[in-house]
């Protein structure tokens, strides 16, 4: 099925990744790529956490893997009927960048990466599956205290990768900030394209 | 590309302000050059869709990842040039970067006396100077962000 699980299939995500560069950008402490080395620095396992790196519209996102259940294509999404059978609320978010950039596009073979927090299960269309980054709890970075909107609900820190910067997406909020608007569809299980990013687009630009 | 002497510069009721010039635009500003933490070639943002009246970027420098203040938003104008420059300012919550016009910014020390009230309204400012019929507004680098919501 092409279903490409953490569990499973962990070592396909990992090699996914230019782990050349990771290391390079972040240093051999920061981008463990699943190579320990046998050594007493070896850092704890509670301080590592490991995230998902994606791109959507050419932009660095970070998704923790505890909320990634897999990566599927749109074709094998769309064949994914046992998910809607079980009362949870699923649906398809598109997070649209701001600054005119365009979304997603849907073919059969884009990719969708599959979340879940404990009551409810959502799919984020992606650019572009990057592979799995284990870093230290130390390394991810505050979001600066300059944004004071709502963005801060958004995202939990940001991650130095390669030459730029991936933003850590806060899964709750790409699963439930939108429970809203799917409210009153009459549907038990939902399926909804949501323009997240689109939500986030700042128009009001007088002081 | 451009530094500022941040020892040795004290500011008393009579003490001249030591400031740096620069443009967005093509509009003439100044900052205090205590509040200038670096002048550099300006590098593409990132976006992070924020809403946050305009911050809604953030630059890489080496480790450090820093918030745009989108200052040519702000006076509604264009930044000028191929090759515009960051300029790295102190802001209270931390430093910030601002895309200015490519024309190399200038030092400028400024009598006490010469410096008056901002007439404008359309940025936080600690005073103004003139030259010749151009007021050129200081900015009020601890407002931008806080006074835009």
């Amino acid at each position: 099925m092409g279903h490409l699980c953490l569990e499973g299939n962990l070592a396909e995500i990992f090699v996914l990744i230019d782990e050349i560069g990771v290391v390079a950008e972040n240093g051999n402490e920061s981008a463990d790529m699943s190579i320990q080395e046998q050594g007493a620095s070896a850092p704890s396992a509670s301080s590592l956490q490991r995230f998902l790196i994606v791109t959507i519209s050419g932009r660095y996102l970070a998704l923790d893997a505890g909320s990634v259940e897999g990566v599927l294509t749109i074709a094998e999404l769309e064949k994914r009927e046992d998910l809607t059978m079980q009362g949870v609320v699923e649906r398809t978010v598109s997070l649209v960048m701001q600054l005119g950039n365009a979304d997603v596009p849907t073919h059969p073979t884009t990719r969708a990466v599959l979340l879940t927090d404990r009551r409810t299960r959502g799919s984020v269309r992606v650019s572009d599956v990057h592979g799995m980054l284990e870093i230290q709890q130390s390394q991810i970075l505050p979001l600066p205290p300059q944004f004071s909107g709502v963005e801060r609900d958004w995202y939990q820190g940001m991650i130095l990768f390669e030459k730029s910067v991936a933003m850590i997406l806060n899964p709750a909020w790409v699963l439930e900030a939108h429970e809203g608007s799917d409210v009153g569809q009459g549907r038990e299980t939902l399926c909804l394209p949501v323009d997240a990013w689109a939500t986030g687009v700042s128009d009001g630009r007088t002081c | 590309m451009l530094r500022t002497g941040e020892k040795g510069q004290r500011e008393g009721t009579h003490s001249p302000w030591n400031c740096v010039v620069f443009s967005v635009g093509g509009r003439r500003l100044a900052v205090k050059t205590l509040q200038v933490a670096g002048i550099s070639p300006w590098k593409p943002s990132i976006p992070v869709g924020s809403r946050t009246p305009f911050i809604t970027s953030v630059v890489r420098q080496d480790q450090t990842v820093l918030p745009v203040f989108d200052l040519a938003s702000l006076l509604r104008l264009h930044v000028q040039g191929s090759h515009p420059l960051c300029l790295r300012i102190k802001h209270p919550l931390g430093d910030m970067v601002m895309c200015i016009d490519e024309e190399v910014p200038v030092l400028h020390t400024l009598e006490r006396a010469a410096v008056q009230a901002y007439r404008g309204k359309d940025l936080p400012a600690e005073g103004s100077y003139a030259n010749g019929l151009d007021e050129i507004p200081i900015l009020a680098i601890s407002q931008l962000g806080s006074c835009m919501k």
